[in-house]
């Protein structure tokens, strides 16, 4: 029946006109900006290269768990634990690591006590019956204190931080973060692009009555987003925590929610659950993390740049709200 | 001989002591269109809420098909092919067509398991077509009109082996066009062998599409006609039963003086339209018509809460844009809202609070409420309006609904405003503070305050008003006066069937209204 005949076209119109908008506008920031960075690095005379190469492990930890977090939030439901998340499975890591065991049982057990943290997160919501925001808000300060009493109990002589050395612990954050970034954002966007599931939980954040009359189980889908989101967090634990030299069980991964939800929401996905995608929160944390870079460039003042940064993330969501504002006001009027 | 599809035995159902639905018998027989009709509160969203298995009746038993069926949830009644097409429908407002109607079935994949979605939206626009719809299966619902999404809802049932199809006043969002166009759909429905409820307000339409009409009152099946042998005075007559006797206050003189609300022409689109109406000093004017029919909008917007496209109004003599309620509320022009839990009151909040923010600006000096004379005026209001609390620091949401609508009246008419609108004021409200509203809002007009009286409830707006204006589809067709001022006449006017006695007498013609461009 359909009168476009590029299944890649229709892919894009799926999706509601606010996500499109903001996918394009941020596609046309992000490129601005990396311009930019590119200018002022060929007139300053470092390579272009150098400088994306110190960016990647900086930015793909936040884009992961962004990704994450998307699914979550799509669902109508938002993880506030990530930060504390991260944090204990860095904890995790620096206990083995003083144990002295090997780096490949280090990152395993690293990406599983993200991965199962972020599961159980889910599970909770489901036996709670509670709103995932007061569930995880209890995370949040409870899987900190779970990181500091094991670093208290689990390592010998342990003071404030765990000094991670040896270049073979390292070697997924600093060396590898860039190629695992990009397979992992390749299956992303084939899974959004050929994947039922996102399109379930998109249906259970538009309306969880629908859902059960149409015959879907709404609990479990926001489980299975929970259970998904922590493979995308395990991952991002994992870049993350070998990206640092030392690890303090109290301090990593300290606001780190806040950053990754920025991310998402950046991206275009709508707080409230029901629109959102993959390929809009890649380019928002991509975005969001851009701005440092470009002020630095930019010369604008060090003491300046977080106040800019939000200002930048108020600016980019107000438009684009005062925009649809205006489109609907037309509409209605039509 | 049709062979019944549903039927009801002895059913009932009650609800904390007050019996919505007492011992019901109904049979609808297949490949029929049923209309089903009644007043507000007659049981007829219970009936449809037991028929898709929202909940059990108390009593009784519902065969469909000749077996019995016990409906656990609206599942249940799904997988028995009983669909329910609701007022406000439940659909995915941001995935596309296609998956809306394909959510929860199994997807066509290609051969490495991703979703294919070519023969998804095929799929999809095969199933639409059959229905009569061409639509491109891509776009999001939200991009949709009601009337689509309405139609959408529609196929999909059908696409489910739907038997038996309710609709619960599917028309109430719906322009003339599209009303025609959903016949013709459920026309064709009839022929393949659905069976359609249809339950609306609206008598043109029943007479229209129904093969059967079902009339209910207070829970009870009062008569069961076949089209054709019954007119709509007879309907009506069903329908209202004996008029209740009940006396309503009526101190005042009855003499309107100077106008004080005056709208001349006023249209908003999508609201109402071409709106003529006057409210004069003493005089309660009675503003009746159907759930939809733009009563609220109409009040809201004399209020400020909407801007008018077309058309003036006037506000004591003098012309009113107002730009904010504020602005209506210091001109002497309050409107009490029809939810008073939603729009009214702050639920948290104590009596005395909820009273006093109406004319807390008054109490104010240098930006702090002076207590005692906040406690002053509160305790007076309380005292007046006969209030039952047990202080006036008790919150608003423990005390009844009638001592919370008195409440919010107190708060309004503490201003002394000129101009009062009333929305559904004795809605979910005891008999006995119903009476205390009524004398109150007969006292307010002997005190040549100008009142309009927006209500659903016949035998209140019949008993409390001078005159009633029946708005229909958006604009004030019928105005009733004296003797003309029956239950029939209102019923009837309400769908635009009403004739005046006096042939003579001008009457507008029932324009088809035609969507926007």
């Amino acid at each position: 029946m359909s009168r476009i005949p590029f299944e890649n076209v229709r892919v894009w119109r799926r999706m509601p006109k606010s996500v499109r908008r903001r996918i394009a506008f941020l596609v046309v920031a992000d490129l601005a900006i990396l311009g930019f960075i590119g200018w002022r690095t060929a007139g300053s005379g470092t390579s272009f290269a150098d400088e994306a190469s110190r960016m990647v492990p900086n930015v793909a930890p936040i884009v992961l768990a962004a990704l994450g977090l998307t699914g979550i939030i799509c669902c109508g439901a938002i993880d506030l634990s990530i930060g504390s998340i991260l944090g204990l499975a860095g904890t995790v890591f620096g206990i083995l690591h003083a144990r002295g065991c090997p780096p490949w049982i280090c990152f395993s057990a690293c990406f599983l006590t993200a991965f199962s943290v972020s599961a159980y997160n889910g599970l909770l919501v489901r036996w709670l019956r509670m709103p995932a925001i007061i569930v995880t808000l209890a995370g949040l300060a409870f899987y900190r204190g779970v990181a500091l009493i094991l670093a208290d109990v689990g390592a010998r002589g342990f003071s404030e931080q765990f000094t991670i050395q040896g270049a073979a612990y390292h070697a997924p954050g600093k060396d590898y973060a860039g190629a695992i970034l990009v397979a992992v954002l390749l299956v992303t966007f084939l899974w959004e692009w050929f994947g039922k599931t996102p399109r379930t939980w998109l249906a259970v954040g538009s309306s969880e009555t629908a859902c059960r009359l149409s015959g879907l189980r709404p609990e479990r889908i926001v489980l299975q987003a929970f259970v998904v989101g922590g493979v995308f967090l395990g991952l991002a634990a994992l870049l993350e925590v070998t990206n640092h030299i030392t690890i303090e069980p109290a301090r990593l991964g300290l606001g780190f929610e806040l950053n990754v939800i920025a991310a998402v929401v950046l991206g275009g996905t709508s707080i409230f659950g029901g629109e959102g995608s993959y390929v809009g929160t890649a380019l928002g944390g991509l975005f969001l993390y851009l701005i440092g870079p470009a002020m630095l460039y930019a010369g604008v003042n060090e003491y300046w740049r977080t106040a800019v940064q939000g200002g930048a993330i108020l600016a980019v969501i107000s438009i684009d709200c005062a925009l649809g504002r205006k489109r609907k006001l037309l509409e209605e009027l039509r | 001989m049709p062979q019944p599809l549903v039927e009801l035995c002895r059913v009932a159902k009650s609800f904390g002591g007050v019996q919505a639905v007492k011992e019901i018998d109904l049979t609808i027989d297949s490949g029929q269109i049923v209309g089903l009709v009644g007043e507000n509160g007659a049981g007829k969203s219970t009936i449809i809420k037991l028929l898709s298995g929202v909940y059990p009746p108390d009593r009784g038993t519902i065969r469909i098909a000749g077996r019995e069926v016990h409906f656990a949830s609206p599942r249940d009644a799904l997988a028995a092919g009983v669909t329910t097409i609701q007022q406000e429908l439940t659909c995915f407002a941001h995935l596309s067509i296609a998956e809306n109607l394909l959510m929860g079935e199994a997807w066509p994949r290609r051969k490495w398991g991703g979703v294919d979605w070519t023969a998804l939206f095929a799929e999809a626009g095969r199933r639409l077509h059959e229905f009569g719809l061409s639509l491109e299966t891509h776009r999001t619902l939200a991009e949709l009109t009601a009337a689509e999404k309405q139609e959408i809802a529609i196929a999909g049932a059908l696409a489910r082996r739907a038997r038996f199809v309710i609709l619960d006043e599917p028309t109430a969002s719906l322009t003339e066009p599209e009303v025609k166009r959903l016949f013709s759909h459920l026309r064709r429905l009839r022929e393949q062998g659905v069976t359609i409820l249809y339950v609306s307000h609206r008598l043109d339409e029943i007479f229209e599409l129904s093969d059967r009409i079902v009339v209910l009152r207070d829970g009870s099946l009062v008569a069961t006609h076949r089209i054709g042998q019954v007119d709509a005075r007879q309907l009506v007559h069903d329908m209202v039963g004996r008029p209740l006797e009940q006396v309503y206050p009526r101190t005042r003189s009855g003499l309107p003086g100077a106008p004080l609300l005056e709208l001349n022409e006023a249209s908003r689109a999508g609201m109402f339209r071409n709106v003529n109406l006057a409210v004069h000093a003493g005089e309660i004017v009675g503003l009746a018509g159907l759930v939809g029919a733009g009563r609220s909008e109409l009040a809201r917007a004399i209020y400020g809460l909407y801007r008018l496209d077309a058309g003036a109004m006037k506000l004591c003599g003098r012309p009113w844009q107002p730009s904010h309620p504020q602005q209506s509320i210091r001109s002497g022009l309050v409107y009490v809202p029809e939810e008073r839990k939603r729009q009214g009151l702050v639920l948290g909040h104590s009596l005395a609070e909820s009273i006093s923010i109406g004319f807390s600006d008054r109490l104010t000096r240098f930006g702090l409420i002076g207590r005692r004379s906040e406690r002053r005026l509160v305790t007076d209001a309380i005292g007046r309006y006969d209030i039952r609390a047990a202080d006036a620091g008790q919150a608003v949401a423990t005390l009844s609904g009638g001592n919370q609508q008195k409440a919010l009246l107190a708060r309004w008419l503490e201003r002394e405003p000129e101009v009062i609108i009333l929305d559904e004021p004795t809605r979910g409200v005891d008999v006995g503070a119903k009476s205390q509203i009524h004398a109150l809002v007969d006292s307010l007009a002997a005190r040549g305050k100008g009142i309009l009286f927006v209500s659903s409830d016949l035998g209140e707006i019949l008993g409390m008003s001078d005159r009633i204006l029946v708005m229909n589809r958006g604009t004030i067709e019928t105005e009733l006066r004296g003797p003309e001022m029956t239950a029939h006449n209102v019923i009837l006017a309400a769908s635009g069937l009403y004739q005046p006695a006096d042939s003579t007498a001008p009457r507008q013609s029932r324009e088809p209204e035609h969507g926007p461009p």
